[in-house]
């Protein structure tokens, strides 16, 4: 990677909810940084804490979640820090976030112009006339056909893939420098993805805006994004260039993740491999590996202390005592693909 | 229905066709009292007064009792309401409790214990049924409001940089505000049947020549093997204007919803 200057560099960032069974530790101390016209992906499994990063970086967390340490400096500014209405300046205007799922991010009981229009007027001093404009203008960039028509429309007469581009066009209406895209297809077909994937490929490149994708497809990550951290019980198990991280997965979960894709050249009847066991209990702050109990490398350390993120080639950062071999990863795509 | 009920309660002059209060003795001398005739739609009361145009006049005073009360209990009621959901924590608990308290006695002995405070009268049994109708509401959209608050599009709406107070007016509320809309047109329909109630226990209007539904049914108890008919239309008044209500209330339940706008 390029040595770009940061736009949004995010340090030891933790994050806790407070429930009635104890404290939930979502996010233990995670550290990224973001640079204009990059795409960054946040993989994990569900529950992993990809979504809570992103709501305490647009400082929208649930009453029960609170930001414990960290900071995520966003120019000279720490979002962290900020006060409320500070805040509020910057979210919509600066760092802008789509949803997992359209079909209930959209107000059903307000037209999508208005909701694309109450963006604008509430971040730059538009008319309504104007907003209407720039609204139909942004319905129409996200390819939805006789925009001006459309704005009039509610939500429900949108279907999953046009309330998708409604949203980001939400999200753009005032040209953010970061945005925040979590999920942003995992609750669209396949076909709608790659319309979807494609149009926030073009929209970044043309705004160079920095693109933070959060989802749990790894194929989404290898098709968008250059730079990868790979999640886990609310830390980065593994971190590096898409090529890297593709090719020579160092970390186990992430020979795991690799290993649980259906593959087209596979062998017949070979039978994928998923992760055994279930996801780390959050309620306790991690004293040792997360995926230790979990981990067919597991050594004696990993039971014992939290493995640092270690860089083991430029740019690829690994939080693991018995990294997988080099290259375990191509050798069991060799025995896995049909003779 | 409810439209006949409106437009009746507000042309009443023109449709009835005698003065309510005017008592014409002498309707009186075949003995009480003279059934359904051709000059007397319903008949005539005990005190020579046309029923019909008694149960005309008093469907103003039944809309008119419905509305205000409902008013008052609706206003107060989306106030509590609206802040308790919206602020949460120990106002919401204590707003909620006081609620509680205020539902846990039935609402016509709530509203009899009023109206024993404030004493008789039309505008105290408008204040009475009023409050009993509080805690409906409150409660409604308390609950509402706190489904809203926890959905995606109001997350979103914070992401854009909306400012707290309009997200509550222009988001949240208009999402969470047609459970109430319907629940006031059957609160409606409650309150007619509370004030006759408290009509009918002699707790109405003091002066006694009131066509007030309730009032009526109390006068013509006396009457009711000879003459049935005295009680029994406007009781039959009372159910046709509450079944009216509620029928639009279900109504309006199906036409609030945006899903089934414009597919009439």
């Amino acid at each position: 990677m390029a040595e770009r200057d940061a736009l949004l560099s995010v340090e030891d960032l933790r994050v806790e909810f407070w429930t009635s069974r104890g404290t939930i530790h979502a996010v233990n101390g995670i550290t990224f940084d973001i640079a204009p016209g990059e795409t960054l992906g946040i993989v994990g499994e569900s529950g992993c804490g990809k979504s809570v990063t992103a709501l305490a970086l647009m400082g929208i967390l649930p009453r029960a979640g609170r930001v414990t340490t960290g900071s995520a400096l966003f120019g000279d500014r720490d979002l962290i820090q900020l006060s409320d209405k500070e805040m509020r300046d910057i979210r919509g205007r600066e760092i802008a976030m789509i949803f997992q799922d359209p079909m209930t991010s959209l107000n059903p009981v307000l037209t999508i112009g208005r909701q694309i229009r109450e963006a604008l007027e509430t971040h730059f001093d538009m008319s309504k006339r104007e907003a209407e404009d720039r609204a139909a203008e942004l319905i129409d960039r996200v390819g939805i056909p006789s925009a001006h028509q459309r704005l009039r429309d509610y939500p429900h007469q949108f279907s999953g893939g046009m309330r998708q581009r409604a949203m980001i066009a939400m999200a753009l209406a005032c040209k953010p420098k970061v945005l925040i895209a979590d999920e942003p297809t995992t609750a669209l077909d396949v076909t709608i993805q790659a319309q979807i994937l494609n149009l926030l490929r073009e929209l970044v490149a043309e705004e160079n805006a920095a693109l933070i994708m959060i989802t749990h497809d790894l194929g989404v990550v290898a098709g968008m994004c250059e730079r990868v951290h790979v999640m886990y019980a609310g830390m980065f198990m593994e971190t590096g260039t898409t090529r890297q991280l593709f090719a020579r997965p160092r970390h186990p979960y992430t020979l795991g993740l690799l290993q649980s894709i259906p593959r087209l050249d596979a062998a017949r009847k070979t039978r994928l491999h998923p992760i055994e066991g279930a996801p780390r209990d959050m309620l306790r702050p991690p004293a040792a590996c997360p995926f230790q109990p979990r981990c067919r490398f597991e050594v004696e350390a990993s039971s014992q202390e939290v493995p640092p993120l270690e860089e083991i080639e430029r740019g690829h950062k690994v939080a693991c005592f018995n990294p997988v071999p080099e290259d375990e990863w191509q050798n069991l795509r060799k025995q896995a693909v049909a003779p | 229905m409810v439209g006949t009920f409106v437009f009746v309660a507000l042309f009443a002059p023109l449709i009835a066709p005698y003065d309510p209060l005017h008592q014409d003795l002498s309707l009186l001398n075949g003995g009480c009292c003279p059934g359904p005739s051709a000059e007397h739609l319903f008949g005539v009361d005990p005190l020579g007064r046309d029923l019909f145009s008694r149960v005309v006049y008093g469907a103003r005073y039944s809309l008119l009792i419905g509305v205000v009360s409902v008013a008052v209990g609706l206003s107060i009621g989306l106030l509590i309401g609206a802040v308790a959901g919206y602020a949460g924590g120990w106002v919401d608990s204590v707003l909620m409790r006081l609620m509680d308290i205020m539902l846990s006695i039935p609402g016509l002995l709530l509203a009899i214990g009023i109206v024993a405070a404030l004493g008789p009268g039309l505008v105290q049994i408008m204040i009475a049924v009023g409050v009993t109708q509080i805690p409906i509401f409150a409660r409604l959209l308390r609950g509402s409001i706190l489904s809203t608050k926890e959905t995606d599009y109001i997350l979103a709406a914070r992401s854009i940089g909306i400012r707290g107070r309009v997200i509550l007016s222009s988001h949240v509320i208009p999402n969470s505000i047609s459970p109430v809309i319907v629940q006031g047109t059957l609160a409606l329909a409650t309150a007619i049947i509370d004030v006759a109630g408290l009509g009918f226990l002699g707790l109405g209007p003091q002066d006694p020549s009131t066509p007030e539904w309730g009032t009526m049914l109390t006068d013509t108890t006396r009457y009711l093997q000879t003459a049935p008919f005295l009680a029994l239309i406007p009781g039959a008044a009372i159910v046709i204007s509450v079944l009216g209500f509620n029928l639009i209330g279900d109504g309006l339940r199906e036409a609030l919803d945006p899903r089934f706008r414009g597919r009439a």
